[in-house]
């Protein structure tokens, strides 16, 4: 039954409203960086890195309901991949970014298998244990991956200038997006909605439920790899912390915040997120008090998250009814 | 095709030391509207998980038109046409109604055929009076609908030759159930479909399945017209207890 996994790809996309949307995005987001401060592009550079995790997140997670903690160690693994390529066998970037998104894609395979009969909680475990093993092998095996002393590798234009990683990262950002609608108003798509609805259900009714949970988790880590290995051709310096579950937790509140398995989560969820998390970051260790705090106050004032808020007051001013 | 559609020879399932079917043999000719009935706990529901490969066999084998579905999967059984509604109303909550009769037929292999797909939905969805709920996401729907909606999405998927429902009429309102009767007879007639139809509710048993099947114990006790098995000794102490035997 390939073709039901396979056919009709794009099938319930409106072309004519992704273009004006996309035209509408476009000539805000690419005048931005003219108007603000060096720093603040490398903030704006960052955010859209972000929002390519939280949309590969959001794709698995939210989307296909598999509550994945290993996204973050995805990310690493493009990253690493890419930058030990280049590091023991000076490959060009052409060359170990792509192998970067191949080794993640194999990875999700290889971790969507394992934990292919898991549900729920036992998923998230054994998602996050893949993750910490990640990150102690490539603590531990540091004479090949030189562990906390951090790996050096080369900047993707030969500089560092903001501005134009956040284009790069804009443009990613923007491509990964458009692939996951394009999924999601496809054959795929319902299918990956339906496994998160009720897997037995969508078995029931001829719902090949082992393959769409296998190209979710390839999909959404070989995205993830991607924005990993562009990243690290930006910060230049790896090391294992950055698979630290805070940074999985991060995704995860990005995508929470603006509204778990809502399309636009990622999009208003992660840049709010990782500027409140830089502007916080004076506070030192206090900031994530603050950051926390926040995070409970929206939660608990809108579980749907600001995509919820936004089509709550979106629905009342069309409808003139009060929203619950 | 002349012979019969489905045979399930001596389907046997063990759950420890309890035997919850017994060499089960069922046979149900193309087209048939046959009735299974039985106690509480007879292994009714057993059967149907295991027809429909949400259970594997102990021992037996079950065929389809000839071909064996022994040992496939849950989604290639639908494909192939034996297809299954729940107990408990199963539906996709969060997707809307329509959505929800897409899937199947998405599923099923119907490339490139999502503009027939939103045809056949629109048809099932005048015929079962869920209309004027198309869009909304099925977790509004109360319990009657949910099951009509769940009956509903098995019709989407094109093969479908032989449709197990499990409980349909439980616990749904009469104008609920009468549209699900008429959607059943519908298809039966128009369509060539044939039902087993998992039920306790003897008086729309009686008016749709010519035969029945009487299952007690894990065991096949008799087939036949509802009447002339309720004068059986052994369905009527099955169910009414030893004294009133």
């Amino acid at each position: 039954m390939s073709a039901g996994l396979t056919g009709g790809v794009g099938a319930f996309v409106e072309w004519r409203r992704v273009a004006a949307v996309l035209a509408m995005a476009a000539p805000p987001l690419l005048a931005l960086p003219l108007f603000v401060s060096e720093f603040t592009a490398h903030v704006l550079a960052i955010s859209a890195y972000y929002v390519i995790l939280a949309a590969s997140w959001n794709m698995l997670a939210g989307f296909t309901g598999q509550f994945s903690l290993a996204q973050h160690g995805f990310a690493a693994l493009g990253a690493y991949t890419s930058g030990l390529l280049v590091y023991h066998l000076q490959t060009p970037l052409w060359v170990s970014i792509p192998g970067g998104v191949l080794t993640t894609a194999l990875g999700g395979l290889l971790l969507g298998l394992l934990v292919l009969k898991m549900r729920t909680i036992y998923l998230s475990i054994a998602t996050w244990a893949f993750a910490e093993t990640l990150r102690i092998t490539l603590s531990a095996a540091y004479e090949f991956t030189r562990g906390d002393l951090g790996l050096s590798v080369p900047s993707l234009y030969g500089h560092v200038r903001p501005v134009v990683y956040y284009y790069t990262f804009l443009a990613v950002a923007a491509l990964c997006l458009l692939f996951i609608h394009v999924m999601l108003k496809s054959p795929i798509g319902y299918f990956m909605r339906a496994v998160r609805d009720d897997p037995m259900r969508a078995q029931s009714l001829a719902v090949d439920i082992t393959r769409v949970k296998l190209f979710a988790f390839v999909a959404s880590s070989a995205m993830a790899g991607l924005g990993g290995a562009l990243y690290a051709h930006y910060v230049l310096t790896l090391t294992p912390s950055i698979v630290d579950f805070s940074e999985m937790a991060r995704i995860i509140v990005m995508v929470v915040i603006g509204g778990l398995g809502s399309f636009i989560a990622p999009i208003i969820g992660a840049p709010p997120v990782y500027a409140l998390n830089t502007w916080l970051a004076a506070w030192g260790e206090w900031s994530m008090v603050a950051f926390a705090a926040i995070v409970i106050g929206l939660m608990r004032a809108y579980p749907a998250g600001l995509a919820g808020l936004i089509s709550a007051v979106w629905g009342r001013r069309r409808s003139g009814k009060s929203f619950l | 095709m002349s012979g019969p559609l489905l045979e399930a020879e001596g389907v046997t399932k063990r759950f420890g030391g309890l035997v919850a079917n017994d060499a089960v043999t069922i046979t149900v000719a193309p087209g048939e509207v046959r009735g299974l009935i039985g106690p509480n706990g007879a292994g009714k529901t057993t059967f149907v998980n295991m027809l429909t490969g949400f259970e594997t066999l102990d021992a037996g084998s079950i065929r389809l038109g000839g071909a064996a579905l022994t040992g496939l999967p849950a989604n290639q059984i639908a494909a192939r046409g034996l297809v299954r509604t729940f107990q408990v109303a199963r539906v996709f909550s969060n997707m809307s109604v329509r959505e929800n009769l897409l899937i199947p037929f998405l599923a099923a292999g119907s490339p490139g055929g999502v503009r027939e797909g939103q045809a056949k939905a629109a048809d099932l969805l005048a015929t079962g009076t869920l209309e004027h709920l198309a869009e909304e996401p099925a977790s509004v729907l109360s319990g009657g609908q949910r099951m009509l909606l769940q009956a509903c999405a098995g019709f989407m998927i094109p093969a479908v030759r032989l449709y197990v429902l499990d409980e349909p009429f439980a616990g749904i309102n009469p104008v609920v159930k009468d549209a699900l009767i008429a959607l059943i007879e519908h298809e039966n007639k128009s369509n060539g479909r044939a039902f087993l139809i998992v039920s306790h509710e003897m008086a729309i048993v009686r008016r749709l399945c010519p035969r029945v099947t009487v299952m007690i114990q894990g065991r096949v006790a008799a087939e036949g017209t509802l009447d002339e098995v309720a004068r059986r000794p052994e369905v009527v102490q099955a169910y009414l207890g030893s004294a009133a035997a």
